[in-house]
């Protein structure tokens, strides 16, 4: 996990990276899911509100769906993962992100995500 | 309150993820369900089922009382044959699917779901009236370990266990000087058995056959894995698979139907209807011809139209592709290679009925 991370208390990341923002699940949230066999994602372009559902992941047990931190535009949505969706539990494997988005939201948006720190007291 | 089986602890220590199951709090995963089912499907895996029922029928009537709740016939089990049946009501309709052992003349033993147990004895003491029987609720006094695998048998055996009982029969053994049952039976589709211990040894049970499985690369396997088995093995779930709504032919069950059995018993008449005149709904298997998975609950799709329903629906780890099971209309045109539709997310996947069970079931060449 990065420490710049910014979480929902639905287990999402988001992390701006060059402008951009890169959105996730938290490593807590994968290890919740157990066994990830299909990861349903966006197209490029899809926009959507905070709190919106924009993707869905199944574990072995159940589909959950997975909420927008920030709302935004769908720039890029990481293939690799939907094509291999075990790669999430793989704990070598790096690229965990599922979309990058560009984003105009405000400070009211940010305000109830935690911080990295604060998210991990969230969970214990 | 949550119910804890005797292994509680064991699974705690173990580092299961607990779930609750038919109110009981129980291990649904050690490592990963994915690699649980396939230790079971390679070599062999160790299951706590203590919480399904055990409950003791006897006396002068047992015979003629369970020949009266069940559709099979309970007077061609031999001592110590098991059957597999269901407990039906005046409809036809499921109240629980269970296992009957015959352990003596005038004595069985009935092992049912943990959800289903007081329903069950409910209506066993309301069918009772007439019947010279007693029946005794075991379910406290006993827990249940499963052995399933490939190599479970050879692990029995290595434990001086020479004769195990045949496929679906149980005997009367001791594993490490402890007394207890063992019957080779399961809920995987692999070959294995099931022991039943009393409360006091299962501790020490479960430690030994860990310890003593490890050349044979036993684990322990969660509830995870134990569904995702016994759907490849296209085995019924009650309350997924099976309800009070629906009769042993609607769910593909008539192989456990007596069809000369003597004695009337609860639902005949609406089986015999079923037999004859067909039935509206029936079990099918599928495959999904994405990568979507279905799920319980979901919606079956043909032309358009609403054809039924999932039941229970997954991933196939073995397959390597989506299974499930559903009921649809008995239509004469949906059959084995027919492609109908799974409503998933407000979207139509195409999946195709095929045989079951989904992947071949591994028990019986021991018969």
């Amino acid at each position: 996990m990065n420490e710049s991370m910014l979480c929902t208390k639905t287990h999402e990341y988001v992390l701006e990276q060059d402008g951009k923002y890169e959105i996730g699940i938290t490593d807590y949230a994968i290890e919740q899911l157990g066994d990830i066999v299909f990861i349903e994602l966006p197209e490029t372009g899809a926009e959507f509100a905070k709190n919106e559902a924009f993707a869905t992941i199944e574990s072995v047990k159940a589909a959950s769906e997975i909420y927008m931190p920030i709302s935004g535009k769908v720039v890029e949505v990481n293939e690799e993962v939907v094509n291999s969706p075990e790669l999430l539990n793989d704990e070598t494997y790096e690229n965990k992100w599922l979309i990058k988005i560009e984003s105009s939201a405000d400070q009211v948006e940010f305000a109830d995500l935690l911080d990295y720190s604060d998210y991990k007291e969230e969970i214990e | 309150m949550t119910k804890q089986t005797f292994l509680h602890d064991k699974h705690l220590k173990l580092g299961a993820r607990m779930v609750d199951f038919a109110g009981w709090d129980m291990p649904v995963q050690y490592t990963s369900i994915i690699e649980e089912h396939r230790t079971v499907r390679e070599n062999a895996g160790l299951f706590d089922v203590s919480h399904m029922g055990e409950i003791i029928v006897y006396g002068e009537d047992a015979l003629p009382f369970l020949n009266k709740l069940v559709p099979q016939d309970i007077s061609r089990l031999i001592d110590k044959k098991a059957v597999y049946c269901q407990l039906t009501n005046k409809n036809a309709g499921i109240i629980d699917d269970l296992i009957i052992y015959k352990l003596e003349e005038k004595k069985y033993l009935i092992i049912a779901n943990a959800s289903r147990i007081d329903e069950d004895l409910n209506w066993m003491v309301r069918n009772k009236r007439g019947f010279d029987v007693t029946i005794v609720n075991e379910s406290h006094n006993y827990s249940l370990l499963a052995v399933q695998g490939p190599k479970a048998c050879e692990l029995i055996k290595t434990l001086g266990v020479e004769e195990l009982p045949k496929f679906f029969f149980i005997k009367r053994a001791e594993l490490f000087d402890i007394n207890l049952w063992i019957s080779r039976t399961g809920y995987t589709g692999e070959d294995g058995v099931e022991i039943l211990v009393r409360n006091e040894f299962s501790e020490y049970l479960w430690d030994k056959l860990l310890e003593a499985g490890r050349e044979f690369g036993i684990k322990p396997i969660g509830l995870g894995a134990r569904d995702t088995l016994r759907l490849e093995a296209s085995l019924h779930l009650y309350g997924n698979d099976l309800d009070e709504n629906t009769t042993p032919i609607e769910a593909g069950l008539a192989w456990s139907v007596a069809k000369d059995k003597q004695e009337d018993y609860n639902g005949r008449h609406v089986i015999e209807e079923q037999l004859k005149n067909g039935i509206k709904k029936k079990l099918i298997g599928l495959k999904m011809l994405d990568r979507a998975i279905a799920r319980h609950g979901y919606d079956v799709y043909f032309n358009n139209e609403k054809i039924g329903i999932i039941t229970s629906g997954g991933i196939s780890p073995i397959r390597g592709d989506n299974i499930a099971l559903a009921y649809i209309k008995n239509l004469d045109n949906l059959t084995v290679g027919s492609t109908i539709q799974v409503m998933i997310r407000d979207k139509l996947h195409d999946a195709e009925i095929i045989k079951r069970p989904f992947v071949a079931k591994r028990n019986k060449e021991s018969k």
